[in-house]
């Protein structure tokens, strides 16, 4: 299998095509791919030339930890959960995420961290409502702060005003423990999320741990409009 | 008055916002985010004594738990204080927003795990260490916010700035400039998780190597309890790595078994009774190990909506990797390493033996003994954080750095030397002999003939190592912490050659009684190069 990567030496640089021929077991992940043509003690291109090693973030390959999001044949997926037995064709082709800035190869910089905090999308004080939808705080509490989400908003550009769904979603996460400050975050989720969306959903089908982020934009939604539906 | 962590793990962040609490401000390093942390890998639940657990329970009942399934060498007063402070944990959990799986009542539930005498592992489904990671995400990003907490990412680490048995921070690498950066501080806490890597994939994070360790060893810090290593018993083998199937399967009624003449053997039931399955993890994978049969695990039998509501994760990730329906067919097992109960030696406060050094989480080496408890890694990470913060809180800030300059341009040099290579010689290489090593001369039986194979081949790695010319395509962080690794696996080869007994997680087929003159915690120093392995026979690090 032929195997076509857009790389990057630093952010500063060009990025570039480099191409690999894979041999190894069919029944391995995008991120068993890699791993494979690392681990070759001596790493070379299609064309026979010596090349450096492909860099990549990892952790828990299993689909929990989010660290190995990127675009394998133009979709977005986590490289663990991506199976070489699914893919269509003799090629395959990785790109990192293209919503944020590239730092080295495979590897972004995925800024919804400092986004979050920016904006004081935190806690507090716990004070949870009463009638808690327990089950949606669980699913929620489980985003794994990936980028696929963002990767395939149609109105995410630089996330300067618009910050995407795991921002609507850990809103709700402190609107649902801190009654007290949820008028406060619900201004914040209409301000940089509410009116943008354009509710295409994208975020929710694409989502690995399938997050019902309309389920939170609803609860918040109606804290915004002050419709007296404020339970969880 | 500031503090360096190393590490946002659960541990990490524990300490991190107790000693925000505190007014104290911190400085959270890690390569990457907490998300993606092996914190969020931990599934089953936490145990803790909680007023609301069933009548006969205790806070002394887990502590004699506790205390038996580490085959007593856990250490009596620390294993007092980390039960004793589970109810509190788990209050504080529940107050910065952790969803914990409730009863019809709303009420925390609990289910039964190996080697408890009740049931008290309080958990969030199948996921418990992901509810908890995000709930301490969202604490951490309160005291950002105020400026109590600043984290730096893409910083690993690299030394400890030591200079006469005292710690005054850490020397970090800049992932992204490829650069050593000094950071001084008044207290360094380590949290770097346990030392998988030593093994290739595990269970685990591929980002935990036990580096931190290593090196730290190296600069003088004592090293404890190498040999115990626990194997989860129930993995699911995939092309990529061995994935844990949670203890909470057979908590929730599964059942172990292999095929003979076509007809089921639940062979831990016939051996140790209704609740063989449920025996601690050392004894499950020897039995599994020692059958020598493929093993499966059967939780068909429970309904569909029980397993969609407690086990979904499990159902999933059988499907994912393995095309295995749990609704309908039995789990194919192994085990596989999964837990290091050794680490850095630390006192009751958590302090290493290098003064202003402190160690929390899987990297410490406390609480859990020849063997830990399923449920008590996650109350351990929490405490032991509160521990450590509590502690630092206490102490007074020196403020007055002695002059590391010469050392780190010494360091830099080295760094400078290696990158500067043109040679291929890849570290992987030597990375992924280390693991089959380990994996065939430190498995779940052991004997002297293996682990002196084992050192023997260790030792010649490390002395390649100092001749090796890195590859330089291979991230710097990968190839400088090579020999540090190394070292830590030599010693832990070494420990466990020293320990001729079989105890907890440690089998060794030549020696296979316990015996009470080892019924002490194996320390070893590193001097001179060399590794000097003693029992603590004084307690010193019980106190």
């Amino acid at each position: 299998m032929k195997v076509n990567i857009l790389r990057r030496e630093t952010r500063d640089k060009e990025p570039y095509w480099e191409s690999f021929i894979y041999n190894g077991p069919e029944d391995n992940s995008v991120a068993g791919l890699l791993d494979y043509i690392n681990y070759n003690d001596d790493i070379r291109n299609d064309k026979g030339e010596k090349t450096t090693r492909i860099d990549w973030e990892c952790s828990c390959i299993q689909g929990i930890c989010g660290a190995c999001a990127m675009i394998v044949n133009d979709k977005p997926v986590l490289a663990c959960e991506a199976f070489l037995r699914d893919i269509e064709g003799e090629e395959i082709t990785l790109r990192p995420l293209s919503k944020f800035p590239v730092i080295h190869d495979l590897v972004v910089e995925r800024p919804m961290h400092e986004i979050l905090t920016d904006n004081n999308v935190f806690i507090g004080e716990y004070s949870p409502a009463e009638n808690r939808d327990f089950q949606q705080d669980y699913n929620a509490a489980k985003c794994l702060k990936c980028g696929l989400c963002i990767e395939v908003c149609p109105k995410y550009t630089d996330g300067r005003m618009f910050y995407g769904a795991p921002f609507a979603n850990d809103c709700y996460l402190v609107a649902a423990r801190n009654e007290q400050k949820a008028g406060e975050i619900a201004e914040i989720y209409e301000k940089h999320f509410k009116s943008e969306c354009a509710y295409d959903l994208a975020c929710e089908k694409i989502c690995p741990m399938g997050i019902k982020f309309t389920a939170s934009m609803k609860k918040l939604n109606s804290i915004k409009r002050g419709d007296g539906d404020r339970s969880f | 008055m500031d503090a360096l962590i190393i590490g946002s793990g659960i541990a990490g962040m524990a300490c991190a916002v107790r000693l925000a609490r505190h007014g104290i401000h911190v400085t959270l390093i890690s390569p990457s985010l907490s998300e993606h942390s092996e914190s969020v890998m931990a599934a089953g639940g936490i145990n803790a004594m909680l007023t609301e657990n069933d009548e006969g329970d205790s806070v002394e009942s887990h502590v004699q738990d506790t205390l038996k399934g580490g085959s007593y060498i856990g250490g009596e007063e620390a294993v007092r204080g980390l039960c004793g402070h589970g109810e509190e944990i788990i209050r504080f959990l529940e107050s910065i927003g952790t969803v914990f799986s409730v009863d019809g009542e709303g009420r925390p539930s609990r289910r039964a795990f190996g080697g408890q005498s009740h049931k008290r592992t309080y958990y969030c489904g199948a996921s418990t260490g992901k509810q908890i990671v995000s709930a301490l995400v969202m604490e951490t990003r309160r005291f950002e916010a105020a400026g109590m907490i600043t984290r730096r990412l893409k910083y690993s680490f690299h030394s400890g700035l030591i200079k006469d048995g005292i710690c005054y921070g850490a020397l970090l690498f800049n992932l992204e400039r490829s650069r050593l950066e000094a950071f001084f501080s008044d207290f360094t806490v380590i949290a770097t998780g346990g030392q998988n890597a030593l093994f290739g994939k595990t269970t685990g994070s591929t980002m935990c190597d036990g580096y931190a360790a290593g090196r730290l060893f190296m600069q003088g810090a004592d090293l404890k309890n190498l040999e115990f290593i626990q194997y989860h018993p129930t993995t699911l083998e995939t092309p990529q790595k061995k994935m844990l199937i949670s203890e909470a399967v057979r908590g929730e009624g599964g059942r172990l078994f292999y095929l003979e003449n076509g007809e089921r053997v639940y062979f831990m039931e016939d051996k140790y009774g209704e609740k063989g399955n449920l025996m601690t993890r050392d004894i499950v994978s020897r039995e599994i190990y020692g059958c020598g049969k493929d093993v499966f695990l059967d939780i068909s039998f429970l309904d569909g909506q029980t397993i969609d509501e407690r086990l979904p994760e499990v159902r999933d990730l059988c499907m994912k990797y393995r095309g295995i329906d749990i609704k309908k067919e039995p789990i194919p097992v192994t085990p596989s390493v999964h837990f290091f109960m050794g680490g850095l030696a630390v006192h009751l406060n958590h302090e290493t033996s290098i003064l202003n050094l402190f160690a929390v989480g899987e990297c410490a080496s406390m609480y859990h003994g020849a063997n830990r408890l399923g449920g008590n890694s996650l109350l351990s990470a929490m405490y032991s954080g509160f521990v450590a913060a509590d502690e630092i809180s206490g102490r007074y800030s020196h403020r007055k750095y002695p002059d590391f300059s010469t050392y780190m341009e010494n360091e830099r040099k080295i760094l400078n030397k290696d990158y500067d290579s043109r040679s291929s010689f890849p570290v992987f290489y030597i990375r992924d002999l280390l693991s089959v090593t380990m994996n065939d001369d430190l498995g779940i039986v052991r004997d002297e003939k293996n682990l002196k194979k084992g050192r023997k081949k260790t030792d010649y790695y490390l002395s390649v190592a100092d001749k090796l010319r890195y590859d330089r395509s291979v991230s710097q962080y990968t190839n400088y912490s090579l020999k540090a690794m190394l070292t830590l696996a030599g010693a832990t080869l070494k420990a466990a050659e020293e320990r001729r007994e079989s105890r907890g997680a440690h089998y060794r087929s030549d020696y296979n009684e316990t015996k009470d003159e080892y019924a002490y915690a194996t320390l070893v120093s590193y001097i001179n190069g060399d590794y000097s392995v003693r029992l603590d026979r004084e307690n010193i690090y019980e106190s």
